[in-house]
């Protein structure tokens, strides 16, 4: 083992286990602090949502206020989405970019760290929300004005939140050009565009989306903010503004974002499939490029959300045909995957159990946002319960299933430790069968009526049960996910040594020691194609597999 | 099993792989575009606001009545900003020639060119008789200005950092990255600027 250069020159101050962490400007170390911090935010939203569940389990009950439950669902869907999804996507991309194109690190590591640690800040000026005279911010995660104005919301958490995001929102800008500057500029030798592992370009297309989108959001909640703070009046109808200005920006920013959340899972369940089919991915250059074709279309089709504003049926009619257009490259992808398992020889461990639910929960969601996207029937649907469940569907049965995936999939890879199988397949299948329960009665619920972000409801007929149901499938999720953090903390510390490459995956991390040294790799094969380390193993006279 | 595939680990002995150089642009002018990129996406943002104030309100003039714009002061303002374009485009090329003394005249004098359009900016301001709290066209008009204002400021803080590094020599024919980064970000802010006066003062 080389001498750890940096023990002999770290100044004193830093040497202490805590600040060797603090100060660390290493990939690996910044990915897994975005990835410990975004799981606590993740039990925090998912503790916020257990408490929606308990007041939404019968009708008429008084567990929260009318005030605390719009806080309670404001803060819920915002910290899932930006301190839980955001960052933990950039935890693994953090880990991962780098060790998948051979790489010794990203390409800015301080400016890493500054992303890094500005998201620390920003959450806890998001959450200091709680802390406001008044309350958490109210307006919902969309934050529409005039809702979200200086007079409907004239309490300083709407403030906070708003700079809270503005932090969160600079941090994810500047780690999306770091990932993008990674993946141009440090890609080892003979690694083409067309040999970067699929995780990778899922990447590059979700970091475009940052890059271009989050302006925009930032524009708004500045907008937003001098109206709140500073009397102008974009947004305020009674001062010459548009409050449907405010949505055009949301949105435009809001509706990219799915994709920001859903296109890193892609590339995790396009990176996972093949090794547990054993067999390459179907397609790689359709899948490669069908994420950016889904980045691209996602731009324009932002009015889907606006389809009850009145935006007329001219366009109105092109955001309805924009939004079935991304059915298409993503349709490309499902038909890929199950591709790639047919015929496959198929293991179901854990990592490919969450895959494969990924693939199918996902298409569950897809369809019932292409029944959305029509907009007649969205006038009905619109702002009900409906829409609940299907953005659930996307966010947590793609988003999330995929990221259990890829958490089991590189655990080995992350600790040199193999998790506990048995306890993954319990995760699993209670995770989507709670999952199940709770969101299958949200389609019935909004089917009959009931709209999204109201505290309680009548007793009436079926209303009740659906609810019920909903609310014991929600809770089942949390067993899940408690089930998950003691396989992770036993693993850890007790989990039997995995192998620098457990799974005989084929790209370049599994090629480094587990976990990785500090430099990565004492040396890179040159890679002829996007499968090097199968190459390598050929080479070497090893099994022929695929 | 993983035994076979990692055979040749040590075979080309303790070294890292060698430095990596898959695009021949450098990695921080890469950084600097895609940052460029998301800026255009901001200023894009407020002149989607500009445009849906100008629309909504639906005056037959533009500005709306009683209010004026100075145009012919913010005309002064953009020669002087295209000016600096030009002599930060000088300075960038003298330094390429090993020429310390050009280099530190061209920052020199756009800085200055800069700050000039920024005090031309202010007196403008305080002269308008109209505030951000007048009507979206107040807010609009302060809001692009502002916006574009406030990258200004950020150039000349990029600049006057290029400058004192200039004066100490830290510049050379072959290291100059210290000076074409805030040329690119100038360059910038001085199209953005040629785009809002189009639009807030011109059109």
């Amino acid at each position: 083992m080389a001498v750890r250069v940096e023990e002999q020159v770290l100044p004193t101050w830093k040497d202490g286990a805590v600040m060797r962490w603090v100060t660390s400007v290493d990939h690996k170390k910044i990915g897994l602090i975005y990835i410990w911090s975004a799981f606590v935010f993740f039990v925090g939203g998912g503790s916020m949502a257990l408490a929606i569940r308990l007041q939404l389990a019968q009708a008429d009950q008084e567990i929260a206020t009318q005030g605390s439950f719009n806080a309670l669902t404001t803060m819920h869907g915002t910290v899932m989405v930006f301190l839980f999804a955001m960052p933990l996507l950039a935890g693994i991309g953090n880990y991962l970019v780098p060790l998948m194109i051979g790489a010794r690190d990203m390409a800015f590591p301080r400016l890493n760290a500054l992303s890094l640690w500005i998201y620390m800040i920003g959450a806890i000026v998001l959450l200091g929300s709680f802390g406001a005279k008044g309350g958490a911010a109210q307006a919902g995660w969309t934050a529409y004005t005039p809702l979200s104005g200086p007079d409907y919301a004239p309490e300083l958490g709407q403030d906070l939140w708003i700079l809270g995001l503005h932090l969160v929102g600079i941090s994810s800008l500047l780690g999306s050009i770091n990932f993008l500057v990674t993946i141009v500029n440090m890609r080892t030798q003979g690694m083409s565009w067309t040999r970067i592992p699929l995780f990778v370009w899922s990447m590059v297309a979700q970091s475009i989306l940052i890059l271009l989108t989050i302006p925009v959001i930032a524009a708004a909640l500045l907008l937003l903010l001098l109206d709140r703070q500073a009397g102008t009046s974009f947004f305020l109808p009674d001062g010459g503004g548009s409050a449907v200005l405010y949505q055009h920006l949301f949105w435009f920013f809001g509706h990219p974002e799915v994709y920001i959340l859903v296109l890193p899972a892609f590339g995790i369940v396009s990176e996972v499939i093949p090794v547990f089919a054993r067999k390459p991915i179907f397609g790689y250059k359709a899948v490669a490029f069908s994420s950016l074709g889904i980045a691209l279309i996602s731009m324009i089709v932002w009015g889907h959300h606006m389809f009850t504003v009145g935006l007329g049926d001219g366009l109105n009619g092109f955001f309805m045909v924009a939004t079935y257009l991304v059915a298409i490259p993503t349709g490309i992808k499902v038909l890929n995957w199950t591709a790639t398992l047919w015929r496959g020889n198929l293991t179901f461990r854990t990592p490919m159990l969450f895959a494969v639910g990924m693939v199918a929960l996902f298409l569950i969601g897809g369809l019932s946002g292409v029944v959305v996207a029509n907009y007649p029937v969205d006038y009905q649907l619109h702002d009900s319960y409906y829409i609940v469940a299907h953005f659930h569907y996307t966010i947590i049965g793609g988003m999330v299933l995929g990221i259990f995936a890829g958490l089991y999939h590189w655990f080995p890879k992350m600790t040199g430790r193999m998790y506990d199988e048995r306890l993954g397949k319990w995760h699993f299948w209670l995770f989507t069968l709670g999952f199940s329960l709770t969101f299958v009665p949200q389609h019935m619920l909004g089917l009959m009526g009931m709209p999204r972000r109201v505290y309680t409801y009548d007793r009436e007929g079926l209303f009740e049960v659906y609810n019920l149901v909903s609310t014991i499938g929600a809770w089942l999720m949390a067993l899940a996910v408690l089930i998950f953090i003691v396989n992770v903390v036993r693993s850890w510390r007790s989990g039997p040594r995995a192998g620098s490459d457990p799974w005989l995956a084929d790209t370049l991390e599994w090629y480094a020691s587990s976990p990785p040294a500090e430099h990565n790799f004492d040396s890179v094969p040159y890679v002829a194609s996007h499968r090097p380390l199968r190459d390598l193993r050929r080479r070497l006279g090893g099994e022929r597999d695929g | 099993m993983s035994a076979i595939a990692h055979g040749d680990g040590q075979r080309h002995g303790d070294h890292p792989p060698a430095a990596h150089a898959s695009s021949r642009v450098p990695p921080v002018l890469v950084g600097m575009y895609l940052f460029i990129a998301s800026e255009a996406m901001l200023f894009g943002s407020f002149f989607a606001a500009y445009f849906f104030a100008r629309v909504s309100v639906g005056a037959e003039t533009w500005p709306p009545e009683p209010f004026e714009l100075p145009v012919f002061l913010a005309l002064l303002n953009t020669i002087i900003l295209v000016t600096s374009s030009f002599t930060i485009h000088w300075a960038l090329q003298s330094i390429k020639r090993d020429d310390r003394a050009g280099l530190i005249a061209g920052l020199g004098l756009t800085f200055l060119l800069g700050l000039a359009f920024l005090l031309i900016q202010a007196r403008e301001y305080t002269r308008l008789g109209f505030s951000p709290r007048d009507l979206g066209f107040g807010s609009t008009f302060y809001g692009l200005t502002g916006l574009h204002g406030l990258h200004v400021f950020v150039g000349l803080t990029l600049l006057a950092i290029a400058f004192v590094r200039a004066v100490r020599g830290h510049y050379s024919a072959r290291n100059h990255q210290g000076v074409e980064l805030p040329g690119i970000y100038w360059h910038f802010v001085d199209v953005m600027w040629i785009v809002v006066y189009t639009t807030v003062y011109v059109i």
